[in-house]
Order: structure tokens, then sequence, then C-alpha cells
């Protein structure tokens, strides 16, 4: 059996920013070496798939074409990533098995609710994503998902003043109910807080571990 | 009814309960691609089609295999076991769906052997950790049957159970079907489960067969659709 690769799970209502996210942070762990590959679980398409695949792989080399992976999940985005990861871990191991020089496996959930989780076999690292756009209420109606993530990303921080959401209410409210645990504003248009997440996943997912693969070794394959 | 047989039957409920991880509510068995080229269609054809399906696809092959299956791993028979694995895989000729099927039986089978220990079902998921296997979910499901002490009848009963549900919940979430016909749908499926069950027990692994042309084309076509819920 190959060793488990590190898995980052990605999970968010449907338009918080999840490939957004994704497309950020990439290039930043990339630049410094780190091999990635990004599943995308998607309720209707493999349109985020398609998109991560064209502008991350395809456009700008970053990753190989084929580690773009989409999967459908039967209208069921909660039910991939949590009570029945099956499907998500039936791939995973698949790239695994192939790819074992990987530093990183990105799971990304498709939008849902905010009580999302994933399944601590399928993800060793959770990212719960909003946006400030929701209304600054979000943190404080907590849900599994904001209570209970690893990291807690609040995206769109530049439409603050657009719809009356106070940042300072989303901080205080971030602050009491996930108590010690992280949270980060982000702004992924103008990569806000991008380079802060890229050191969370580092230190807190990848344990400041080096690259298996180190980029001049890569430049050469 | 003693305790065994009162364990017999709480193992086929597991088994074959939508809550049981096999990724089985992410395929609609083509339907999703019908829906497509035909948004009109109605609960009474999703009951059509399903018909079609158990008689001509999943119960003259997955059924008979899965049967089999069963026999051989209550016989210790590996080498009969690969067989099946390979001729079911090789009679699956739409490679998603051969893939999800795969998939589901590797995960049924990582599943149950975590708490039915089982001599067979362990050289099944070691053959597919070196490669000697590909893995197939009505072998897969036939070997779990086993591990649980569940009789061919019942396997049967529930392998096609959970065939039906898998799609006519697909039919749900795609809004064709209303929770109420849905439930009415699988009642009215059931003396045809039963049928095909009774025919098939003792059917060998040499008689499979499957004719669904139309079905296979739309089984296809859903592999090619850019915009899609399910995986098959």
């Amino acid at each position: 059996m190959t060793d488990r690769i590190p898995r980052l799970g990605i999970g968010g209502p449907v338009g918080s920013g999840k490939s957004m996210l994704i497309e950020r942070v990439v290039p930043v762990l990339a630049s410094k070496g780190y091999s990635i590959s990004i599943i995308s679980n998607d309720v209707i398409s493999k349109e985020d798939a398609d998109r991560m695949r064209k502008n991350l792989a395809t456009d700008r080399g970053l990753l190989p074409e084929n580690l773009v992976i989409g999967i459908a999940t039967g209208g069921c985005p909660h039910t991939a990533i949590r009570e029945d990861p099956s499907i998500n871990i039936s791939v995973i191991e698949e790239i695994e098995e192939k790819h074992p020089e990987l530093d990183l496996i990105i799971i990304e959930s498709g939008g849902d609710n905010i009580t999302t989780t994933f399944s601590p076999s399928l993800a060793d690292y959770f990212i719960y994503i909003i946006d400030v756009a929701g209304g600054d209420k979000y943190p404080r109606k907590s849900g599994l998902g904001i209570e209970s993530c690893d990291l807690l990303v609040i995206n769109k921080i530049d439409l603050a003043p657009h719809v009356g959401a106070d940042l300072n209410v989303m901080k205080q409210d971030a602050e009491r109910i996930r108590k010690d645990k992280p949270y980060v504003f982000v702004n992924c248009k103008n990569d806000t807080g991008i380079d802060t997440v890229s050191e969370h996943i580092i230190r807190d997912l990848l344990f400041d571990s080096m690259p298996k693969v180190t980029l001049p070794d890569r430049q050469r394959q | 009814m003693n305790t065994d047989d009162m364990e017999q039957d709480l193992g086929m409920m597991q088994i074959s309960d939508s809550f049981f991880p096999t990724g089985l509510y992410a395929n609609s068995n083509g339907l999703e691609s019908i829906f497509q080229n035909n948004k009109k269609i109605t609960h009474l054809e999703v009951a059509e089609i399903i018909e079609a399906q158990l008689k001509q696809q999943i119960g003259p092959t997955d059924l008979i295999v899965m049967l089999n299956a069963l026999k051989f791993a209550s016989a210790r028979e590996f080498d009969k076991i690969t067989e099946a694995d390979t001729r079911i895989n090789s009679m699956k000729n739409i490679k998603e769906v051969r893939e999800a099927s795969k998939r589901s039986g590797i995960q049924l089978a990582r599943c149950v052997n975590e708490f039915a220990k089982d001599e067979i079902l362990q050289k099944y998921l070691e053959s597919h950790q070196k490669g000697t296997i590909d893995g197939a979910y009505p072998v897969s499901f036939g070997l779990c049957a086993n591990a649980l002490g569940i009789d061919s009848q019942k396997a049967g009963l529930m392998f096609l159970y959970g065939f039906v549900v898998s799609v006519v919940g697909a039919a749900s979430r795609m809004g064709i079907t209303q929770h109420y016909q849905a439930q009415k749908i699988i009642h009215e499926l059931k003396p045809l489960i039963i049928r095909i069950v009774s025919e098939s027990l003792d059917r060998p692994i040499k008689d499979i067969w499957q004719f669904a042309p139309h079905l296979e084309i739309l089984q296809m076509h859903h592999e090619r659709m850019d915009s899609k819920m399910f995986i098959t």
C-alpha cells in the first residue's frame, strides 16, 4: 500500500469562492515546489474542474492536466465528502498509487450548506470558506462547517461596504464561535490573505515538510 | 426465528441500506442521459426503464455473477471468483459503468472487511491491492453477503432492491418522480424482483447474457455529457 498523501478538504456554500481560493493558493504552493492534485466535486457539472484545469494546468503549467479531476456526486455533495466518501477515496487512492511523488491532494466539495464537514477518513485538514456578501451574520450562525473546520476563510472582504457587512462583527463572532481556532480574511481577487492561507496549509497540514521532488529535479524530468 | 437468522437479516438490512457507503447514490445508470434528451420523461417511464434494466442487463448479468460469487466464496473457490471478476468486467462495455462498478465494489468489500472478518473477502482485497483482480461490484457484493452469512435468496433480493433504489433515487433528485411515486415504483417492481431472483438462483455463470443496446448507447452518451450530476 502506498503512503497516504496529505489531503486538504475545502468546503463552503455555492459562490463563496472555493474554486477561486484553490486557483490562488495553488500557484503559491507550486512556487515553493509542492506537487498538487485537485479533485473537484460538483453538484451539476465538471465546470469547476475544467476551469481549474485550464487556469492552473493548461495555461500556466503548474500541474499536469490529468491531475485536475472532476467528480459528479449525484446531487449529494455533502454525502460525497462526509457519510459516504467512498467515490472520493477510490479516486484518491488511484492517484496515490500512480503519483506517489505528490505532496498534497486538494478535495473541493460541491457548494453546500453551513453544516458541511469532511469525513476524517477523506481529509486531514479542512478549510471552510464563506463570503462577506452572504451578510455579517454568517460566522454567528455557526454550523458544523464554520465551527469545526481547521481554518475558516472569510472571502470577498472588498464587498463589505457594498453589502452593509461589518468585518468587525464577523471577526468578533468568528473568535467567539471558534475559540482558539484560526480564521483569515481574504480577497481572492487581489490575493489579500492568500499567503496566510498558504502558510497555514504548509505549517498545519504539511508540517513544514519539504517538497518530495525539488524544483530543479522536476524541471529535469 | 433464531438469533443467527436475525443477525443474517440485520446484515441484509445493513448493506442494502442507502446509508451503506458504496457510492451508489451517485449512479443513475443511464437515466440522467435519458432525462437530458427528454425532460418530459414521466415516473411511469422511469418504472419501464428500470424494468428493462432488470430484465435485460442487471438480472441476467450482474445478479447471476453475484449469486455465483457468493457460492464460490462459500466453497472457498478463489480461482472461480477471479474468473467471475474478469468475466463481469469484460461484459461491462461502457467504461464509465465499469469503473463505477470497480470502485463501488472495492469500497463495499473494504467496509465489510472492517467488521466481518472473512478469509476470502480478505484475499479478494489483497488480490486487488496486488493488481491481480480489478474488482467488480457484483462479485464484491456476493463475497460480502457470504461474509455476513446471508443466503443466496436474500442476497439476490437485496442486490436488485439496491439497484432499483439507486435509480429511483436518481429520478427523485432529478425531479422526475415525487417521493410517493418513487416508493410506488419500488413497490410495484417487487414481483419482478422476486421472479428474477427465483429464476436466477441456480443459473451457472456461463449463462450470463445481456441485450440492452438502446440503454448502452444512452450510457455511452452519458460519458460524453458536459454537465452531469451522476457518475453513470
